[in-house]
């Protein structure tokens, strides 16, 4: 019996193969002792590699100075600005979580909420401005916020629904300070603002469209949300599902 | 780039084997990357980070070059590299060490695979080398860590 090459058997460990090739080679290391100790060696070493090999965290000051690099590079320079929104954010949607809501908020105020909503969601789209922590990771997104606001907003990553955590920040809405998550997908953003039920206004349209960008309204057990996105209607409605089903499987 | 700069200074990192270094070359490949952007051709978050981490890489690779006080660096020859075992035969040495000794062709194309989970495709892309070099490179990469922690 031919062996694979150790490339090939490689190949196969890292599911670079065809389907036909991939059975070829399973089917021999199934029946060869020699294979099959070389793939477990290899096994070994991965674990021994994604334990001991971490993904490092890029250092805050170096953070700050990519960031600062941008910005003054990117002066007035269409193409620059474009670079950093398309790089930055790319394809991202943006939850934010708004702190401290004025209880008993007078009628009328929602559409003056839409545009402070849509306008902090064209602001995060700025250089630099996207995030704070970044990271899709909610464990360390979440835990963010304490200490910053006076809940603890829901934090979701949905990146195997095509809609990966991105990071998330503290803003200004409505002279208020409030928190957001930053999600992404493809070459979007989506903006969804939330705070707590009993703060929310509940006025307006559920669903608008301003500028070009969408905006959907809705609130949960606990939560009231707004979504802005340049997104398709369809796929921000899908991400605001994904978003109810989490938050319903939570409580 | 500020959602790949992670996976840049962890690229950076690993191939320059010290963080003031490493620093340097994201900062750099980042400028660079706000020049070259007109060049982009991507459209998905991948692509972006493929394209960003190609900027680093290469960076990384001019910076190796400024060290050498620009003596032209050899061809990295697969065959004189495959099988020499340059580590030393007494002492086990672990595994941060033992890829710090690989030579940078080897280190990189296992830092992308490993710990950046890029597909052979995109290793391809970011190191400008055919799927078939990756392919080899990585396993010899491999079987040269294993040699060295045995």
């Amino acid at each position: 019996m031919t062996h694979p090459s150790e490339a090939r058997l490689d190949a196969w460990l890292d599911g670079e193969l065809s389907p036909t090739e991939a059975r070829e080679v399973e089917t021999h290391v199934a029946a060869c002792a020699e294979c099959t100790r070389l793939r477990e060696s290899r096994l070994a070493l991965r674990a021994a590699i994604q334990s001991q090999l971490p993904g490092l965290q890029a250092p805050d000051v170096l953070r700050q100075r990519v960031r600062s690099q941008a910005r003054s590079s990117v002066g007035g320079r269409s193409l620059a600005m474009l670079a950093w929104r398309v790089l930055a954010i790319a394809a991202s949607v943006a939850v934010i979580a708004f702190g401290s809501w004025q209880l008993g908020v007078q009628r009328g105020r929602g559409e003056s909420l839409a545009d402070a909503v849509l306008t902090s969601h064209i602001r995060s789209l700025m250089p630099g401005h996207l995030t704070d922590v970044q990271s899709s990771d909610q464990h360390t997104v979440k835990p963010w916020f304490n200490g910053k606001l006076d809940y603890s907003p829901p934090v979701y990553d949905f990146a195997g629904k095509g809609y990966p955590l991105l990071g998330g920040r503290l803003d200004y809405v409505g002279g208020r300070e409030v928190a957001a998550l930053v999600y992404g997908r493809r070459q979007h953003i989506i903006t969804v603002f939330l705070w707590p039920k009993e703060r929310d206004v509940g006025a307006g349209p559920t669903v608008g469209t301003r500028q070009g960008y969408h905006l959907l309204r809705w609130t949960s057990a606990q939560y009231a949300y707004w979504a802005v996105s340049d997104l398709g209607l369809a796929e921000l409605g899908d991400f605001q599902r994904l978003m109810q089903q989490a938050d319903s499987a939570t409580q | 780039m500020l959602p790949h700069l992670d996976a840049a200074y962890t690229l950076a990192r690993y191939l320059t084997r010290n963080d003031a270094d490493a620093q340097d070359v994201v900062q750099d490949a980042s400028l660079r990357a706000l020049k070259y952007f007109a060049g982009f051709r991507g459209t998905t978050p991948a692509d972006g980070r493929a394209w960003f981490l190609a900027i680093v890489r290469n960076t990384a690779h001019t910076w190796r070059e400024r060290e050498r006080g620009g003596a032209p660096v050899a061809e990295f020859d697969e065959e004189m590299h495959s099988d020499g075992v340059d580590h030393d035969p007494v002492a086990t040495v672990d595994l941060q060490t033992a890829l710090a000794r690989l030579p940078l062709e080897f280190r990189e194309v296992l830092v992308l695979r490993e710990v950046q989970g890029l597909s052979y495709q995109e290793i391809s892309d970011v190191t400008g080398v055919p799927v078939g070099t990756v392919m080899s490179r990585l396993s010899r990469a491999r079987k040269r860590l294993q040699k060295a922690l045995a």
